[in-house]
């Protein structure tokens, strides 16, 4: 049975991608098929979706009952799970109730994050010159301060016209040439990635 | 008319895929047998592998963080590298006290990420050594899987940090999380404002295609080295068409 599972699960798989990838090409032929598999890989994947919130609520619960410090915080969360849980079964999810818990805590704690996302990076900015004291460095911060100044009015200054115009031909040439050649090299191993599943060679699935 | 053209394009799709496929099998078989492929060295596997080999021996842990992309669409094919790179980590580590930990923002990349520690540990017929709570679903909103990996990073004795999958911005607060554990940072992602602000905030940053040739690089098969292969003929491919395509273009041939 240990073996007999594993290859079930890579023929299953390979067939499945199959008649997905013949979907996309020949949707008058393969089109049903296809959007019965992908309409069950949405069910799995709702299903996966609670049972990650299970391994979530364990980890947690772990934590506290190994009573290691910080464990406050997965008491927190614990406690907030089941509240919420509770709020928005009873209440729905577009309720009064699971909107004032979704705006109240949710967001402020996002928004704050993202404030501190903001900080880092001018951290990192500065930092990377000690780290990398390369010429490709430099050239990566002096493009992020021209496009940065050239984004906005300053105080007092004003937009200044020449950045302006620098940061125009910055963003519309050598960064959209690069992000072309990143996204060239990302679709490359993507078909790659998906064609070693598809013939098997790769399997997590566990097979 | 648009018929017509929509079927050319159905076709020359297949073709391509039939092309990438033929190219994989190629090299698969042809490479058969044959010594270790010559690559170009990336600075990033180099370092991953002697952190690795620390990590063992000072009983250190390795986080692998998986990302947020759903398989249900392009972004889960970083996701899936991640998932080799876990592979070829658990391997590495199945000596060590601490197995690696997983995180990811996404269901059915935690239950991918359990999956795979769990045949990796019973190829090794370690069976004993699989937790499902070391592939953990930290948070599912960008911001929120930040907040739900970072004490992961600072509570679990990490010594190397692997961020391979689909991200956003919100890696810079993971890096940055790295950095102060002071544990290196190795990290590669499909989307491109996650590409630059890993260039600025990891140790060692992956860009482009770089991440995708993780299995030949780590020694993951076969199939990984012919498919690195494949895309470095194509990528030659691309080239010649685009120069061709701006002479035309230049010539006024193209319009």
């Amino acid at each position: 049975m240990k073996k007999i599972l594993p290859i079930t699960n890579a023929i299953i798989a390979v067939i499945s991608g199959i008649f997905v990838l013949l979907g996309y090409f020949f949707p008058g032929v393969f089109g049903g098929i296809q959007s019965t598999l992908i309409g069950w890989a949405i069910i799995l994947a709702a299903f996966a979706l609670l049972l990650g919130i299970f391994n979530l609520a364990m980890v947690h619960w772990k934590k506290i009952a190994s009573s290691k410090s910080g464990n406050i915080n997965s008491m927190v969360l614990l406690i907030s799970l089941v509240v919420t849980i509770l709020i928005v079964s009873i209440n729905g999810p577009a309720g009064s109730w699971s909107l004032w818990v979704f705006n109240s805590f949710q967001v402020p704690v996002e928004v704050s994050l993202l404030a501190v996302l903001a900080v880092i990076l001018v951290y990192a900015g500065a930092r990377l010159l000690a780290h990398r004291p390369k010429w490709n460095t430099i050239l990566f911060l002096v493009t992020v301060l021209v496009v940065l100044l050239g984004s906005a009015p300053l105080f007092f200054i004003g937009e200044i016209t020449p950045l302006s115009i620098v940061r125009g031909w910055l963003t519309q040439v050598p960064a959209i040439a690069g992000a072309r050649g990143l996204l060239i090299g990302v679709a490359l191993g993507t078909v790659a990635t998906g064609l070693r599943i598809l013939i098997g060679a790769d399997r997590p699935y566990g097979g | 008319m648009d018929q017509v053209l929509s079927s050319i394009t159905n076709y020359l799709g297949v073709l391509f895929i039939l092309l990438c496929l033929g190219l994989i099998l190629f090299y698969l078989l042809s490479d058969r047998g044959r010594a270790k492929l010559n690559l170009r060295s990336i600075q990033a596997f180099i370092h991953f592998r002697r952190e690795v080999d620390l990590a063992v021996e000072a009983g250190k842990r390795l986080h692998i963080s998986l990302g947020r992309g759903s398989i249900n669409d392009l972004q889960g094919g970083s996701a899936f590298i991640g998932l080799t790179i876990l592979d070829r980590c658990a391997r590495a580590a199945s000596n060590s006290d601490k197995p690696p930990v997983t995180t990811s923002g996404e269901g059915v990349i935690t239950v991918l990420s359990q999956d795979t520690l769990r045949s990796t540990y019973r190829s090794l017929a370690a069976e004993e050594r699989y937790d499902p709570t070391n592939a953990r679903m930290t948070g599912l909103t960008p911001l929120a899987y930040a907040a739900g990996t970072m004490p992961a990073i600072h509570d679990e004795q990490i010594s190397t940090n692997i961020f391979v999958g689909h991200f956003g911005t919100e890696i810079a607060l993971l890096t940055e999380a790295g950095e102060r554990n002071q544990s290196l940072t190795v990290a590669g992602s499909d989307s491109i404002p996650a590409q630059a602000v890993i260039y600025a905030t990891s140790d060692e940053p992956l860009l482009g295609e770089e991440l995708y040739a993780a299995g030949a690089y780590l020694g993951a098969g076969g199939a990984h080295s012919a498919s690195l292969r494949m895309q470095d003929i194509l990528r030659w491919v691309l080239v010649v068409a685009i120069m061709v395509g701006s002479i035309l273009k230049l010539l006024g041939i193209l319009s």
